[in-house]
């Protein structure tokens, strides 16, 4: 196409352009200029006048601070635990609901167990803080069942990380259970009759049609799950933190938003800030083409 | 016909045991809110916490929380934000999923790698933050309601429900000289409902539970939403605020009421909305969110 055809066919196409500007209007000026204001990581922050520039100041108080390694040590220490403890929950319960025959208590379980996934973490760590009060709060009454004694869970730097792995299988081992019942539902039903054919239990056709069958969508997940291990969930920590399990479960978002917002080092935090995000576009970017190869699928 | 027999096994029966426990566990700590919100004040006490039976019964936790104006104001704000909020994200997102879905035009590659790109740089939570103060939109709804207002992932799958309205309607429309306009607001959107019903749901929940921009963006208690006056109340512990109600009740019955079941309350208060519109929910917003491959 030649030079002029190109401008013909913008000033034919105005309308077009018309629509998609609010769009990138948006994306300009929401998007685009916060990214670019992560500069102030390199500068100093001044209220009135420009910011002055001061190069790695911030990158070197950052790594020669201990809060920081604390707070990135709880980070990796919260995701390990999620990836390890949760990451196959929602896969059994996927084998789980399929082996139920469709009817009204497949349909109980399965909008029962998707609706924490709606709640928000205020609301759950409410939920929480209620079901773990050690002043007849539902686990406590248990313990007591069971002769043991009252335990503050909210309040104990011991169990405080294994309250966020519990809360966060309430809300999202149903929810993500979805994805594994979709993939299990395209697979081929002769496989299955062929194999009871054979005389194959219940479990033995989940050990060797369903799982292997599944294992690809595993894997996605899986990967593109640690494209996202920066995160640790920060609404989760923001909403069940409190000063006595703050030394175990301050994540790298949690700190941004205390030395930041709370405390007003704008620069500082957003260096922190940016450190979370270079690993994360790094660790988001290896994970999608690693996804993409292997299986095919990517975050995009 | 998945399976040509279904024998009711040992097996089947551990699956339905251990599917009806779990059940339990996500159930039963919330039916236990909703007790405790329902019982009378004086026997809430004698409640445990695994009880889903409220003890006597009295609907005065309700009352307290529904004659406190800030409650009343962040039920009515939360609802504004949502309605107001959802509409905008719903028009803008269908606008730009018609444009780069149905049309051609020169710079269209160019355009759908911005948004990949951007969609991977999550900026920081500070240069927003300075932005919005910049834009001087602290304290205003628009900071809010601007947020996200075309989320990049929801807008990949608006256009994926675009796509499939036939070829053959479109050309129709063109030829009777229909502008791309007239094609976006009378074929492509009334033939798209599924699709707008979804992305609809997805950002009508997000605006219903967001509390943590709220939190920082808006100052004045009277502007917060429903989910930001809970996090007062249940996170923060802030018992005094919840105390708006000496018109209603004389002093002794102030002292008598209980708070762990007005928080209760107020937490039962916000579920509300999402269970009536929980079947829509799990008709489109679980279909949505597996053909768009979303997690959240």
């Amino acid at each position: 196409m030649t030079q002029k055809g190109i401008f013909h066919r913008i000033k034919k196409d105005w309308v077009i352009y018309l629509m998609l500007f609010p769009a990138i209007l948006y994306f300009v000026i929401f998007n685009v200029i916060p990214i670019i204001g992560m500069k102030l990581a390199f500068q100093d922050y001044r209220v009135i006048g420009d910011n002055i520039w001061v190069g790695l100041k911030h990158f070197k108080v950052l790594f020669s601070s201990p809060a920081f390694f604390d707070v990135l040590q709880n980070t990796i220490i919260i995701s390990t635990m999620k990836i390890v403890f949760f990451f196959p929950i929602p896969i059994v319960l996927s084998l789980m609901i399929n082996e139920l025959r469709n009817g009204p208590f497949r349909k109980y379980v399965q909008s029962v167990i998707y609706l924490p996934h709606f709640l928000s973490w205020v609301v759950i760590a409410g939920v929480w803080i209620s079901l773990l009060s050690p002043d007849a709060g539902g686990i406590n009454v248990i313990r007591n069942f069971f002769q043991l004694p009252t335990l503050d869970y909210m309040t104990s730097k011991d169990h405080i990380r294994w309250v966020l792995v519990f809360s966060e299988m309430w809300r999202s081992a149903g929810w993500d259970s979805i994805i594994y019942l979709a993939a299990i539902m395209k697979i081929s039903p002769s496989l299955y009759e062929a194999a009871r054919i054979d005389g194959a239990s219940t479990f033995q056709q989940m050990r060797f049609i369903t799982f292997p069958q599944l294992l690809s969508t595993v894997v996605v997940v899986f990967i593109l799950n640690l494209g996202f291990f920066l995160n640790a969930g920060f609404d989760q920590v923001f909403n069940m933190i409190n000063d006595s399990t703050i030394s175990k479960i301050d994540i790298l978002d949690t700190y941004v938003y205390r030395i930041g917002i709370l405390n007003g080092q704008y620069a500082y935090a957003t260096a922190a800030s940016l450190f979370k995000g270079v690993i994360g576009v790094i660790l988001i970017l290896s994970t999608h083409f690693i996804s993409k190869r292997l299986t095919g699928k990517g975050v995009w | 016909m998945r399976r040509f027999v279904k024998r009711f096994t040992w097996s089947q029966f551990i699956i339905c045991t251990v599917l009806l426990v779990l059940s339990f566990m996500v159930l039963v700590p919330i039916l236990n809110l909703l007790a405790m919100s329902l019982s009378d004040p004086l026997q809430v006490h004698k409640l445990s916490g695994l009880d889903i039976i409220p003890k006597g019964f009295s609907f005065i936790n309700y009352e307290v929380l529904f004659s406190n104006p800030l409650i009343v104001r962040s039920i009515f704000n939360s609802l504004f934000l949502t309605i107001v909020g959802t509409a905008l994200n719903l028009f803008l997102t269908a606008l730009a999923a018609y444009v780069l879905a149905r049309t051609d035009f020169v710079g269209k590659r160019v355009v759908i790698l911005f948004l990949i790109v951007i969609m991977v740089f999550e900026p920081g939570l500070i240069p927003e933050y300075l932005l919005v103060k910049d834009l001087g939109l602290l304290d205003t709804y628009a900071s809010l309601i601007l947020y996200k207002t075309i989320n990049i992932f929801y807008l990949f799958i608006l256009m994926r429900f675009f796509e499939e309205v036939p070829d053959g309607i479109l050309e129709a429309a063109r030829i009777d000289g229909a502008g791309h306009f007239r094609i976006f607001t009378r074929i492509m959107l009334p033939l798209s409902k599924p699709g707008l019903a979804t992305l609809g749901l997805f950002y009508g929940v997000y605006h219903w539970n967001e509390y943590f921009r709220a939190t920082i963006y808006l100052t004045d208690p009277n502007k917060w939403p429903l989910q930001v006056v809970i996090r007062q109340f249940v996170v923060e512990r802030d018992n005094t605020t919840l105390l708006g109600a000496q018109n209603l009740l004389s002093y002794e019955q102030v002292q008598a009421l209980d708070f762990g079941s007005l928080q209760a309350g107020t937490i039962i208060i916000s579920i509300v909305p999402l269970l009536v519109f929980y079947p829509f929910i799990l008709k489109y917003y679980a279909k949505g969110a597996l053909e768009g491959g979303v997690k959240d």
